[in-house]
């Protein structure tokens, strides 16, 4: 685990060192003009044209010293900028993942259950849509029916009043997840406000993302149905509900976890473009405007953090595998 | 002899892509009351078609087209049987596990490997027996009431108790609305107007629907806190499988309850098979190659496993083998079938005396015997594919004395003598002759 984290900073490293020691200097420089011999100055001063050894041991000193270092885009140390942008991403990951899970294993159960009948297809076509569909394409439109022509479900992270009540003095910001704080504040308008719009990037994610667990759940549910036990509880005279829930589904959900693992992960790294087009200032947001600005200690810190934040799910899902699945636990 | 079910020209197919594989050819099988009947055939001849089409589980994409499969279980309808093609899923999981059960081919994948074996034994006396444990729980819960307790635990304990009469009482009722309608749905059997039809239908429609747990106890599940008080229940459920695990040799049951199925041996798991389809007490067991995949010891001890059921809990077994000589061993009658149709049926003597059926005697010759010397004697030919079967009697290209009627007809099944039935037309000629 240390070991691929590891290899994950060398790697963000080695990209970063292809850029030119004045380029990276020149991100930090305040003023219009400025002389060679100023930049000179400067590069010896950060020490920027160094072996790269000696520039990656001190880049790791002050990482595991917890400077790291001052983010140009969200013009704050990149540990406040985080703590800002960050909440946001993790507030629509934690709706949207359950959801798109439970939604998917759901459609999934009842398109194998129902093999070629129907609602089968139509569980078909519900995937095959979501497969191919761009994101910026249906949040597009999602915005343009409820907020354009509805008038529901606004883009942005909270209205006008709500912004008021983040920022009045009162308030006391303990996760700075808004629903949360929001409930731990006891001020339930805000907490609405809040959900309200999250809705549509909720559904956007939903109806795009279920698709695969939707077709992985069918696959491995319809295999799971087609196995002796399976002819074992029927001959006991089990239900089919019983057959259904207890046999089948939780051989078939060993797959699905790992595909949701890679998924939530995958979300936390941000979600560009669904953040983009519903104007929610989220850890995706932040990273493309970094990138595009070569605002180098934020690309650093968070592609170190998404790599930490794989290694943990992967250690997730591996401890539900072994409840799941009895073969994987250590005796 | 009391027959216990019968099997009247059966057809069953096969669904493919390839074609409709016409797995079962009209097969007319009968198994009485408390013997031992085998089904013997090569692989691939419809063995285990048949008897899962008996128990209606046949699986996608295969479906029964044809025939009659009648049962003859309570003392009521021993007169006519009931035929349960006509009946409800409803019906056909109160019969499977309780009155007929199955062990299969392959133990290790027979077993849920993400269940305990607790659970996977447990589960046909909760779902045959419910009634039982429950009023066992109730009788232990007040026990201990009466043996004193503080007033927190008798709280719970009377309101475990609640509960759990709450769940007996509907299951009771449903039973009781179960048998009135099966009661009924039995005089209607036989009459084909159309009032009494569209009753049937409406009575098993509504015996699909009923629902053994009532609405309170189906409400709690679904709160894990609250769900709780099941514990108790399964703690009966677990002395019972403890005790049924000990009358089948298994060592060490208290352990053995607690493991998941890839923890154990081959033969463990055939055991743990036997049990699932033994907790009822069934009136019917169907061995489907119970021992093949096992190594020769295991299975000495599976077949002396079977007989000592055979004797003391269960009244008929359905044996399905490829093992003659296993026929020999536990057989009393035997039906030999070749690719969907019952050849030959006599009793198992007859059966190495007598053989009747030019496939029989094919099968009896490739035996390999002490005695013989050099190369064993075989039947031609290949198995037919059953996509398109010869015409006729399917085993007339093989056949070395097939005659011209052979590939026109199927030979009816005739009484050769008392027992002794065989579908072929050497003998059909000489009786009308």
């Amino acid at each position: 685990m240390i070991l691929v984290l590891f290899g994950v900073s060398l790697l963000v490293f080695s990209i970063m060192m292809i850029i030119p020691p004045g380029r990276r200097a020149a991100i930090y420089v305040k003023q219009e003009k400025i002389t060679p011999q100023q930049m000179e100055a400067m590069i010896k001063k950060y020490g920027l044209d160094d072996p790269a050894p000696v520039q990656y041991l001190r880049w790791m000193k002050s990482m595991l010293s917890g400077n790291f270092g001052y983010s140009v885009t969200a013009s704050a140390p990149v540990l406040d900028g985080f703590k800002e942008y960050f909440p946001v991403t993790l507030e629509l990951v934690l709706y949207a993942t359950p959801l798109i899970i439970l939604f998917g294993v759901w459609l999934g159960t009842i398109g194998a259950v129902n093999k070629d009948k129907p609602i089968d297809h139509a569980t078909r076509v519900f995937a095959i849509i979501g497969y191919s569909l761009p994101t910026f394409w249906l949040g597009l439109i999602l915005l343009m029916i409820f907020y354009g022509y509805l008038g529901i479900f606004p883009p942005g992270v909270l209205s006008n009043k709500g912004k008021d009540i983040l920022f009045s003095p009162s308030f006391k910001r303990y996760t700075y997840i808004l629903t949360i704080d929001s409930i731990l504040n006891w001020r339930w308008d805000m907490f609405w406000d809040a959900l309200y719009h999250l809705m549509l990037p909720t559904i956007n994610l939903v109806l795009l993302s279920s698709a695969l667990i939707l077709r992985l759940m069918r696959s491995s549910m319809l295999e799971s149905l087609g196995q002796d036990y399976i002819r074992t509880a029927l001959a006991k005279g089990a239900d089919k509900k019983t057959i259904h829930n207890i046999h089948a589904r939780r051989n078939a959900l060993i797959p699905v976890i790992t595909i949701s693992g890679v998924l939530f992960a995958g979300l936390m790294g941000g979600m560009v473009i669904t953040e983009t087009i519903f104007a929610r200032t989220g850890i995706g947001l932040w990273m493309a405007r970094a990138a595009l600005q070569l605002d180098l200690p934020a690309i650093m810190f968070n592609v170190l953090f998404l790599g930490t934040v794989f290694v943990v799910v992967n250690l997730i899902v591996d401890i539900v595998y072994a409840y799941i699945d009895p073969r994987i636990r250590l005796t | 002899m009391q027959r216990l079910i019968e099997t009247r020209e059966l057809y069953t197919d096969f669904f493919t892509f390839e074609g409709v594989v016409k797995a079962l050819n009209g097969v007319s099988i009968v198994v009485n009351q408390g013997e031992t009947y085998g089904l013997v055939g090569e692989s691939g001849c419809g063995k285990s078609v048949s008897v899962r089409s008996m128990m209606r589980i046949v699986q996608a994409p295969g479906k029964i087209v044809g025939g009659k499969i009648l049962l003859f279980l309570s003392k009521e309808d021993r007169e006519k049987g009931i035929d349960i093609l006509k009946r409800s899923e409803a019906y056909m999981e109160s019969i499977r596990g309780n009155d007929i059960s199955m062990i299969f081919q392959e133990a290790s994948t027979s077993l849920n490997p993400v269940l305990s074996i607790g659970y996977q034994v447990g589960e046909s006396f909760l779902l045959h027996r419910l009634d039982e444990m429950l009023s066992e729980t109730i009788d232990t819960l007040k026990g201990e009431i009466e043996s004193g307790v503080n007033i927190f635990s008798r709280l719970w304990k009377s309101f475990q108790i609640g509960m759990f009469r709450n769940e007996l009482e509907s299951y009771l009722k449903y039973k009781r609305r179960v048998e009135e309608i099966d009661r009924r749905l039995y005089e209607l059997e036989d009459s084909e107007d159309s009032e009494s039809v569209s009753e049937r239908n409406h009575l098993n429609r509504v015996r699909d629907r009923l629902s053994k747990k009532s609405g309170l106890v189906e409400f709690v599940e679904h709160f894990p806190v609250l769900r709780r008080y099941r514990k108790k229940l399964n703690k009966t459920v677990r002395k019972h499988i403890i005790m049924l695990l000990e009358e089948l040799g298994v060592p060490n049951p208290h352990n053995i309850v607690d493991r998941y199925p890839h923890e154990l041996s081959g033969g463990m798991q055939q055991r743990i098979v036997i049990a699932i389809a033994l907790a009822c007490h069934p009136t019917l067991l169907i061995a489907d190659e119970p021992t093949s995949n096992l190594d020769v010891t295991i299975q000495a001890q599976i077949v002396d496993l079977i007989k000592l059921l055979k004797k003391t809990t269960i009244s008929s077994v359905l044996f399905i083998t490829h093992d003659l000589g296993l026929v020999a061993e536990i057989c009393d009658r035997v039906t030999v079938m070749y690719a969907g149709d019952a050849c030959e049926t006599t009793s198992v003597t007859e059966l190495f005396e007598k053989p009747l059926h030019p496939y029989t005697k094919g099968l009896l010759r490739a035996v390999p015997k002490i005695d013989s010397e050099g190369e064993l004697e075989t039947i031609p030919g290949t198995v037919p594919n059953l996509i398109n079967p010869p015409t006729g009697c399917r085993f007339h290209p093989r056949c070395p004395h097939a005659m011209e009627i052979c590939s026109k007809e199927k030979p009816p099944t005739v009484e050769y003598s008392a027992g002794h039935s065989v579908a072929c037309f050497l003998y059909s000629e000489k009786k009308d002759m």
